[in-house]
């Protein structure tokens, strides 16, 4: 060890020290376990006998398994269609709420809810009430004259009462959303109002390209977060993904595989599969960031 | 100098804590498994606590500390609960960590627990479970115990503890022994003018008895609940059984023909079309609910099968009426499908105090202190002593399920157990069987596709 780094350690050595309860927690809850598992997804593990080494066969055998391809499918349409519905809609109860309206903390409050129920075992048990065969919606459907439908429990709507589920959470991106209209200088929408634009281009050509950088961060984090989502399917399919696998998220699946069947070795290689196509999404999202995304400098 | 003991200090503290947090972290988790188990006794823990600094000063052995864990809902923790209570006073020196949770929550944990090596020392078990964890050698050879006088099995009947053998090992024994059956409520074919089902029934009377349901309430209730998929047993098993067939071979491989499967989906599906049982959507909603929602208490079927033991815990849920039991629907000129099932206790092959697991379950299973609570909570005990002892403790629902299991057993033989893999062939069962009930697939692709995949997960 050169002096130089000796000093600086010397220097730093009760910073560390500080730091150390996270840094055990650190080490050993997140790097030990993920490093296991990255050795796991080589072989071929039932938890209760030592794992068995397999090389690349759990990944290989991925794509002949049509489970897999279906939940990779589930999870995609998931992300696709969810996250850009829910951050239209925030940025749309943003702009709202940013008309300077009277009770405004109370209303960003009541919007901001669903939020911070969203990811529990509540919620989705509330959901499965509402999108029921005798569920709330059915009952409103009734009431003018409509044949209810048992969305829950259909292959086909299944998936779409999950995604409107995750729209319906759009407090937290919406409250950033909000903070950003906020920073809009009011100077450059009474300049337009002299040149005689109206509502609509003021938005498309002053407000938008403004937070460009804030649709972004919201975009990243939304996209991260749906590709993880397992509560809410895991508590409408009770566990099982259906009907008929329509709602087998990936995540779910993977449980499944690890804790069900006792296959933790091919989990695990799916894990660090969707670590990949994570990482290959928010990469193609920061790639596309330098065209539309706008920095005042 | 003082600047160098302030350092000194400074270290000593953060040091202390850091262990200090990390000794927390340990706390809290061991207090939370803790205050899981007795919370809904109430004070459970407490007792524990006093009785054993109570018995601290006289008594020279060592506190052991062994670890029981379950499953079922909220009524059998809090028996349960109780039945260590009474455990822990009589052994003041071992205490006993308690934990539980609902059925399928139950085997996902135990199995991550076995994986990490900290599986607690007694387990329930189930014949469904326990070739998973036997063949992967995680469970103690009882007969250790039993020859060390510590588990006496002198009076259960070798065919209950031939039930809890995996290859010639005795892995488990049980709490209790039950068989399943179908359940009707009188008041409710009272009402419909319907004839009660005969002990002996069959498929067609299934059928038959399903029809007049749905003709007499007007097409308010469907006759049977949809059994075509789901668990792979009892009912397919049952109907594989009375074909001369099983769910597997005793090497591990599948042990029915496509024939039979054809014929069971079919004779589902047929039912189906007419409206017998509930479609595939309602089927699908209805997965899984609880007991007091499903769709037998909630008055949408009329015919229901359930395991004998849980014949009062149904009747609890209807207001008039009582439960009554017949056989498994039987097959004219078929052979009987009966098979011994149960809830058992094992100890993990990992204990470090097998000797005071073994007393526990001796105390479970052989105690009159323990069996005036348990009664028939998983099934009728398989100590022919205490069935006797228990007998006149039960409400009128326990005994009919009592007189129901001991009717049934004699028709009872040897099942073969499930080979590693069988969950996911499960899974598959399930699959195939929805895809049928949602007309995406023939009953033919369905069987084939079942097959297929099912001999590549065994192979």
């Amino acid at each position: 060890m050169n002096p130089k780094m000796r000093n600086a350690l010397k220097r730093n050595a009760v910073g560390y020290i500080f730091l150390s309860p996270w840094l055990l927690g650190l080490i050993g809850l997140s790097a030990i376990p993920i490093l296991a598992s990255l050795y796991f997804s080589f072989t071929r593990y039932d938890m209760l006998t030592a794992p068995d080494w397999i090389g690349i066969e759990n990944y290989r055998a991925m794509f002949d398994d049509q489970k897999w391809r279906n939940s990779m499918k589930v999870t995609l349409t998931y992300v696709f269609l969810g996250v850009p519905l829910q951050l239209i809609f925030a940025l749309s109860i943003a702009i709202m709420l940013n008309r300077g309206i009277r009770g405004l903390r109370i209303y960003r409050a009541i919007y901001y809810v669903p939020s911070l129920f969203g990811g529990s075992v509540a919620v989705a048990l509330l959901w499965r009430q509402l999108f029921g065969g005798e569920g709330l919606v059915n009952l409103l459907l009734r009431q003018i004259g409509l044949q209810g439908y048992n969305w829950i429990a259909s292959p086909d709507t299944a998936l779409y009462t999950l995604i409107v589920l995750k729209v319906w959470q759009f407090g937290a991106p919406m409250v950033i959303f909000l903070a950003a209209l906020k920073q809009v200088p009011t100077e450059l929408y009474e300049a337009s109002r002299i040149d005689g634009a109206g509502k609509w281009r003021q938005f498309s050509r002053i407000t938008l390209p403004l937070i460009t950088p804030i649709v972004f961060f919201n975009l990243v984090m939304q996209t991260i977060q749906a590709f993880q989502a397992f509560t809410p399917a895991y508590i409408v399919s009770r566990g099982s993904g259906g009907p008929l696998d329509s709602t087998l998220f990936y995540t779910l699946y993977l449980y499944q595989k690890g804790f069900t069947h006792f296959q933790m070795g091919y989990a695990a290689s799916m894990a660090w599969l969707l670590l990949i196509v994570i990482a290959f999404v928010t990469a193609l999202i920061f790639l596309s960031a330098r065209k539309w995304v706008y920095y005042q400098e | 100098m003082k600047a160098r003991l302030k350092a000194f200090a400074i270290v000593l503290l953060s040091i202390t804590f850091a262990f200090g947090i990390a000794a927390c972290g340990g706390g809290k988790s061991n207090s939370g498994e803790t205050s899981g188990g007795s919370g809904n006794s109430g004070n459970s823990g407490g007792t524990a606590q006093a009785g054993n600094s109570g018995s601290g000063g006289g008594s020279s052995q060592e506190v052991v500390e062994i670890r029981f864990t379950w499953w079922g809902d909220t009524a059998r923790n809090d028996l349960y609960n109780a039945i260590v209570d009474r455990f822990e006073e009589e052994y003041p020196h071992i205490k006993v960590k308690r934990e539980f949770g609902g059925w399928a929550d139950y085997w996902d944990r135990l199995a991550t627990q076995s994986a990490g090596g900290n599986a607690p020392d007694v387990v329930s078990m189930h014949q469904f479970y326990v070739a998973d964890y036997a063949r992967r050698n995680a469970l103690l050879d009882l007969l250790t115990v039993i020859d060390s006088g510590e588990l006496d099995v002198s009076l259960f009947p070798e065919s209950t503890l031939d039930s809890g053998r995996v290859n010639g090992t005795l892995v488990m024994v049980p709490k209790g022994v039950t068989m399943p059956g179908w359940v009707y409520n009188t008041a409710v074919f009272d009402q419909l003018g319907i004839e009660y089902p005969d002990i002996n029934w069959t498929y067609d009377d299934l059928i038959n008895i399903s029809r007049q349901v749905v003709e007499k309430s007007g097409g308010a209730m469907w006759g049977s609940a949809d059994f075509s998929g789901g668990q792979l047993q009892p009912n397919f098993r049952y109907f594989l059984r009375q074909h001369g067939e099983d769910l597997y071979t005793e090497d591990g491989k599948l042990g029915f023909s496509r024939d039979t499967l054809v014929k069971w989906w079919s004779m589902w599906k047929e039912m189906r079309d007419e409206k017998l049982i509930p479609d595939a959507a309602t089927v699908a909603e209805y997965d899984g609910v609880p007991l007091e929602q499903n769709l037998f208490v909630t008055d949408k079927v009329a015919l229901f099968q359930i395991p004998a033991n849980q014949i009062y815990l149904y009747e609890q849920q209807f207001q008039e009426g009582e439960i009554h039991m017949v056989r498994m629907p039987t097959l004219p000129g078929g052979q009987n499908g009966e098979y011994l099932e149960g809830a058992y206790l094992s100890i993990t092959a990992d204990s470090k105090h097998p000797k005071e697991a073994a007393q526990f379950i001796n105390f479970f299973v052989n105690s009159k202190r323990s069996l005036e609570l348990f009664k028939v909570e998983q099934g009728s005990p398989a100590n022919t002593e205490m069935a006797e002892f228990v007998k006149p403790l039960l409400a009128a629902p326990q005994a009919r399920a009592v007189d129901f299991i001991q009717t049934v057993i004699p028709y009872a033989s040897n099942a073969v157990y499930a080979p590693a893999g069988a969950t996911e062939v499960e899974a598959l069962f399930k699959d195939n069987s929805t895809a049928i009930s949602f007309g995406q697939k023939t009953v033919e692709q369905a069987a084939d596709d079942f097959i297929a995949a099912a001999n590549r997960i065994l192979q």
